[in-house]
């Protein structure tokens, strides 16, 4: 489209190209904001012939994770797309689906559950669903999107595996956003993503198979729930596999985790997502402000990257976690898997601090990324320091918050 | 960098015409970003769009706090406290869609065109502004016209336009271009301001009892938000043929038309969003329309 290639796409159109191109057999369909434009741009172009492919609208997200589990194991490389409440509404058939253990590829856009109501970011929904035996894979850009839906594939369909994955985009930020995103043809990808033929598939047993075992005792429904744990750990091995022949064919690679300016800094801030994009252009800053601070994104959850993030985090003096999702009660939910990355390591980070912020799609400013800085800076100097997470609010979000109580007749104290 | 924030209404194509300058952008050569937000998706609520233009990969996203160029695609959002369109804004180009010269007192560049009048005159429909607030932007940002005939036409071929109007969208883009004039973005004072916020963190205390949870204590309080100026075309009721037979207040989807004592049909103004269906459903031809034009 332009001497820059590639073409404007939004993460939702990003996310039905990634569905095009990886020849999807079956798309089961329900709509929810800010998912919609991806499964109406998959039923624009089934009905017009440019995809071939069989597309089912059910009646609730519930039976259409149903539908698409049942059609990867029927021999159909199947895909959906959901946000939110339709995740939320869903979740009894992720085990379901995982369990079979049907590959196949599921789109989360990220949204709050409500109430209150949102139709904004808020990571809580897709990290809700971390232990249900599907892997997650999180994009920070339009292009991870499309990538990261062709590796996913490859990844639930290889046989050590089987797998279904969650690819997330955050609402918004991601959903709508459009950035210059490279399509490959469905002829690479084929090169990349061979045909779909899981051993167990219906269509691809030598001998018949049943699927509903009814009750099972503790041995063996030990035995196969621990098979899944194995094959999720497997899979980070199998990513780094394909994530060699994705760079050899489209010239991109990823690995679970990515530095960004983090090898020689003193300090790092660990996020996730597509907020990633603003606080790297906030660390670019920091470094020309003399704090010696990097990123280390985290681009798979599921399996979690232990190894690596102990790794890239080794003999920092501090790290600061930055969480767009609040597990109430807890606090982010990405800190505590962090800290069972760094516990035995020997160099471990002096100070790690949690920080909660963007929830509902609320601003991150450059205020904020440098607050997470200068805490962690002051905490390994002697200051303080809490396994309680921090939450970034600002005048303001304050001053906008009391123009919304006062709307709602309600006097608000302050602080 | 340059940072384009559009602002405009639900329904006007604001997100269209942020497409627009961004895809000519991208054809331009560019890096592009476009962003649009919104919250429910209400005809005539206040939308954002924000577009990011660089020679460089784009590794920022998000709200455009700190706007090169603002583009007002409806005059009534200038003092909108919701919208606030001029947040941020100073030492730029900012572009408002109005048939009136507004002497507008902002640190900056102004440029104003009819760009309603545009779209009524060759599409026949006031809220068609798309493709004329998308072209202002490219003229602003020094895009050549072809690049952005391109982009008019790809978007709305994107949105399923069909061609003739496509092609009536074309001669508004065009004239629309030809009516503002470019700016050397690179010589802006704006340029030199970086758009990151230095900002305060408060801490957040718990409230005991209802305050800290969403309910809402004054019910009704929808009627405080005067949707009025949403308003292009105001209806108005012609009493000598109005028989009162309450069909339009029956239709009207905002409850902005009540039965006087008289027995006819009389308009809430303060919340008449200018929909129109009371003209199109009065049997007698009794409600007819006039383009309103606000005062700054």
């Amino acid at each position: 489209m332009s001497s820059n290639g590639g073409m404007m796409l939004t993460g939702n159109a990003a996310a039905a190209w990634g569905a095009r191109v990886s020849d999807v057999d079956y798309i089961a369909a329900y709509p929810i904001t800010p998912q919609t434009e991806i499964v109406e741009l998959l039923s624009k172009w089934v009905s017009s012939g440019e995809l071939k492919a069989r597309f089912v609208e059910y009646e609730s997200e519930h039976s259409m994770l149903a539908g698409a589990g049942g059609a990867a194991l029927a021999g159909a490389r199947a895909f959906t797309a959901t946000s939110s409440q339709g995740l939320a509404f869903a979740f009894e058939n992720l085990y379901a689906v995982s369990g079979w253990r049907a590959p196949m590829v599921m789109v989360n856009v990220s949204r709050g559950l409500g109430m209150p109501m949102t139709l904004q970011v808020d990571n809580t929904d897709v990290l809700s669903v971390k232990d249900t035996g599907w892997l997650q894979l999180h994009a920070e850009t339009c292009q991870e999107i499309l990538d990261f839906i062709i590796l996913a594939y490859r990844l639930g369909e290889d046989r050590r595996v089987l797998l279904p994955v969650i690819v997330n985009m955050d609402g918004f930020f991601l959903s709508f956003t459009r950035e210059p995103v490279y399509v490959p043809s469905v002829e690479e990808v084929r090169e990349f993503l061979p045909p779909y033929e899981p051993p167990h598939g219906i269509a691809f047993s030598e001998r018949e198979l049943a699927y509903a075992p009814t009750i099972i005792l503790g041995h063996s429904y030990t035995y196969f729930r621990y098979q899944m744990h194995l094959a999720a750990l497997k899979a980070k091995e199998v990513f780094y596999e394909i994530s060699r022949d994705f760079e050899k064919i489209f010239g991109r690679s990823y690995s679970p985790v990515e530095k960004f300016m983090l090898d020689d800094a003193e300090y790092a801030i660990v996020s996730m997502n597509s907020f990633t994009s603003i606080i790297k252009g906030a660390v670019k800053r920091l470094r020309e402000e003399g704090l010696s601070v990097g990123v280390l994104k985290i681009n798979m959850f599921r399996p979690f990257p232990v190894e690596e993030i102990a790794e890239a985090l080794r003999g920092k003096k501090g790290v600061a976690v930055f969480e767009l999702n609040l597990s109430t009660g807890g606090g982010g939910i990405i800190y505590p898997e962090l800290l069972k990355a760094l516990y035995h390591l020997d160099e471990r980070p002096k100070v790690v601090l949690d920080f909660v912020g963007g929830l509902g799609g609320k601003e991150l400013t450059y205020g904020e990324i440098r607050y997470m800085v200068r805490r962690v800076i002051d905490a390994y100097r002697g200051g303080e320091v809490s396994p309680h997470a921090t939450l970034l609010f600002t005048e303001e979000d304050t001053r906008r918050m009391i123009a919304d109580m006062e709307l709602a007749g309600k006097s608000w104290g302050g602080f | 960098m340059y940072r384009f924030r559009f602002h405009g209404r639900g329904g006007q194509g604001i997100k269209t015409a942020s497409r627009i300058f961004s895809t000519a952008a991208f054809l331009e050569g560019f890096y592009a970003q476009d962003f649009p937000m919104y919250g429910p998706e209400r005809r005539g609520a206040p939308v954002a769009a924000y577009v990011r233009v660089s020679h460089e990969p784009i590794v920022i996203r998000g709200y455009i706090n700190k706007p090169d160029v603002v583009v007002v695609g409806d005059e009534t959002l200038l003092y909108d406290p919701v919208a606030d369109p001029l947040r941020g804004f100073g030492g730029g180009v900012l572009f408002v869609n109005t048939p009136l010269n507004p002497n507008l007192s902002v640190d900056g560049e102004v440029v104003t065109l009819d760009l309603t009048g545009l779209a009524l005159e060759h599409i026949g429909r006031s809220g068609a502004i798309s493709a004329g607030v998308g072209a202002v932007a490219c003229k602003i940002a020094g895009f050549s016209e072809s690049s952005m005939v391109d982009a008019v036409v790809r978007e709305l071929e994107e949105i399923g336009l069909p061609d003739e109007l496509i092609e009536k969208n074309v001669v508004v883009a065009k004239e629309s271009y030809r009516g503002v004039p470019s700016f050397d973005l690179d010589s802006l004072p704006s340029l030199s301001e970086s758009d990151f916020l230095e900002t305060d963190i408060v801490h957040v205390r718990l409230d005991e009892g209802e305050v800290g949870i969403a309910t809402i204590a004054n019910l009704g309080n929808s009627a405080v938000r005067k949707t009025g100026n949403w308003r292009i075309l105001k209806p108005i009721v012609d009493y000598s043929k109005c028989t009162g037979c309450k069909i339009c207040f029956a239709y009207c989807p905002d409850v902005s038309i009540h039965m006087g004592e008289d027995g006819k049909a009389h308009i809430d103004y303060d919340h008449c969003k200018g929909c129109l269906i009371c003209s199109s459903v009065c049997p007698f031809k009794a409600i007819t329309m006039v383009r309103e034009v606000k005062v700054m």
